[in-house]
């Protein structure tokens, strides 16, 4: 199962950008390689949008959440994409966002929590194998009160690949009653090395907000339960790491891109 | 060798870095059998079951150990597992993003192909599935969600039995299966595992507390103490431990 095929078969509608309001979203809206696109989400609609790099492009994506409108975004690269991702978030709108690296790319979140009420989730994993470099950006800006903001980064380094997380929570001075986590759990294998450094900055004073970083080899309490259940080792690591991986690809709303990408993950790993 | 006899532990030493934890285990158990395992906290107890397992957080020093007449200690940890031992964990290890029942499926599959059988068919896998998880009452649901994450105390214990009732070993140890059960969960885990007994498989449990032989009646009662058995008994040792503890027997046998 590829991309091309979900469209084919229908599942998901080609989409070039523009505004939302006029779109049928009955089925998930995809986009193949955007160069450089502008999405207005102002539609009272739920909206399920998927982003697929294929090519190794540099890619600019803006989005902008209208008052009120729920958007889930999954951003996919499965080539050396250079891409920016800036998205616009109007009062009590909600973004919910699954990002899968499994190729050396490198790829920049800007959110901009606007208006009051406004929620965002992004679940982010990059997958670096062979000789591979990996790099998330991630930078969430609280501009006004009473935003909500969660991100949880995972990443795998394997081979002599590198995988880097650079995240920053801003509050800005007004931004009062402000709710932030952001996590990063990260597993190196084999010589794979991971840089990851989450950041607060913050300038209100009534605010929730809580970071961290773990980096960390396999479990090897999960590893001996797999084998005495008879699985051997190497399966029990794959599917160590498998389990981990799907943590972040199961968040994704649309059945089929689930499953396309536990496989190619699963793919990616039994090369490992 | 008696063919029914399916473990046989003969002068077991076991080491963690330098602290020598189990120093010379003798034990032997026969197909049909049920044997207990008590004793005080740090004797050694959940040490003799990891290295039956075949963790390698322990090196074995000297002694013997004979599985269905073969030497269990030459054989990596799946393999065991494959030829029928299994170990219940005190602390079930949760493993995120793992469903258990693809879990499950690779662990069975696993056991076939040992024995020479096809991988199992998907629908009569769901039927196994069902029907094992009714025996400890496991909420049917919990299959379907990631390896004892976010279960309950209870519900890693139950997962346990469920897991022993799908591979249904020859040799199951059950390593303080009822820590931190409730009476009722208790009761379910308990009577779950004698269900799944049968006159050609054994099981040991390692158990603080007589209440659980309540259920699972034992045909020997262990004593461990300080790495070694020291008493062996029937199944009114536990009742008598119950009641007077442990000094009676340390104060006779200690050395």
């Amino acid at each position: 199962m590829d991309i091309d095929k979900l469209i084919a078969d229908g599942i998901l509608r080609p989409f070039a950008g523009g505004s939302l309001s006029r779109t049928d979203l009955s089925r998930p809206l995809v986009v193949l390689n955007p160069r450089k696109i502008a999405i207005e989400a102002d539609t009272s609609e739920q909206v399920r949008l998927v982003i697929v790099h294929t090519e190794p492009n540099e890619a600019a994506i803006d989005l902008s959440l209208a008052a009120g409108v729920q958007v889930t975004l999954t951003e996919i690269c499965l080539a050396g994409t250079f891409t920016e991702v800036r998205i616009r978030q109007a009062e009590q709108s909600s973004c919910r966002i699954v990002a899968v690296q499994l190729h050396g790319a490198n790829t920049a979140y800007r959110i901009d929590l606007a208006e009051h009420g406004a929620e965002n989730d992004i679940a982010a994993l990059f997958l670096a194998t062979d000789s591979e470099h990996c790099v998330v950006n991630l930078s969430t800006n609280h501009l006004v009160s009473q935003c909500t903001s969660r991100a949880l980064v995972k990443g795998i380094a394997a081979g002599r690949a590198t995988g880097e997380f650079r995240g920053l929570v801003y509050v800005a001075p007004d931004a009062q009653q402000t709710d932030a986590q952001q996590q990063s759990r990260n597993i190196e294998l084999g010589e794979g090395h991971i840089i990851a450094m989450p950041q607060l900055e913050i300038y209100a004073d009534d605010v929730r907000c809580s970071h961290g970083a773990t980096v960390g080899q396999l479990a090897d309490e999960a590893i001996f339960y797999m084998r005495q259940r008879g699985l051997s080792e190497d399966d029990a690591r794959r599917l160590q790491i498998e389990g981990f991986a799907n943590d972040i690809v199961n968040r994704c709303d649309i059945a089929e891109i689930r499953e396309f990408l536990a496989t190619a993950i699963a793919e990616q790993l039994q090369k490992l | 060798m008696d063919n029914n006899m399916l473990l046989s532990v003969k002068n077991l030493h076991a080491s963690v870095g330098d602290k020598e934890i189990l120093r010379g285990i003798n034990l032997e158990v026969k197909a049909g059998e049920v044997h207990a395992i008590m004793g005080p906290n740090g004797s050694g107890k959940s040490t003799l079951a990891s290295v039956l397992a075949g963790s390698d957080k322990f090196t074995v020093t000297s002694g013997e150990v004979a599985y269905k007449g073969e030497n269990l200690l030459a054989m990596p940890i799946e393999e065991r597992a494959r030829r029928g031992l299994f170990l219940g964990f005190q602390y079930p290890v949760e493993i995120p993003g793992v469903s258990m029942a693809n879990f499950m499926k690779l662990a069975v599959n696993e056991k076939r192909t040992f024995e020479g059988k096809e991988p199992i068919g998907a629908s009569e896998f769901l039927r196994m599935m069902r029907e094992k998880s009714a025996i400890v009452e496991l909420d049917a649901k919990l299959t379907s969600r990631a390896v004892n994450e976010g279960f309950s105390g209870g519900e890693k214990k139950k997962n346990e039995i469920f897991q022993m009732a799908m591979l249904e070993p020859s040799l199951a140890i059950l390593d303080e299966t009822d820590s931190g059960l409730d009476i009722d969960a208790l009761r379910i885990v308990a009577t779950g595992v004698t269900k799944l007994h049968r006159p050609d498989n054994a099981t040991v449990v390692i158990t603080h507390y007589q209440r659980l032989l309540d259920y699972i009646v034992p045909d020997v009662v262990h004593v461990l103490y300080h790495g070694r058995i020291i008493y062996s008994g029937d199944k009114s040792l536990a009742l008598k431990l119950e009641k007077e503890g442990y000094d009676w027997l340390i104060n006779e046998y200690k050395d």
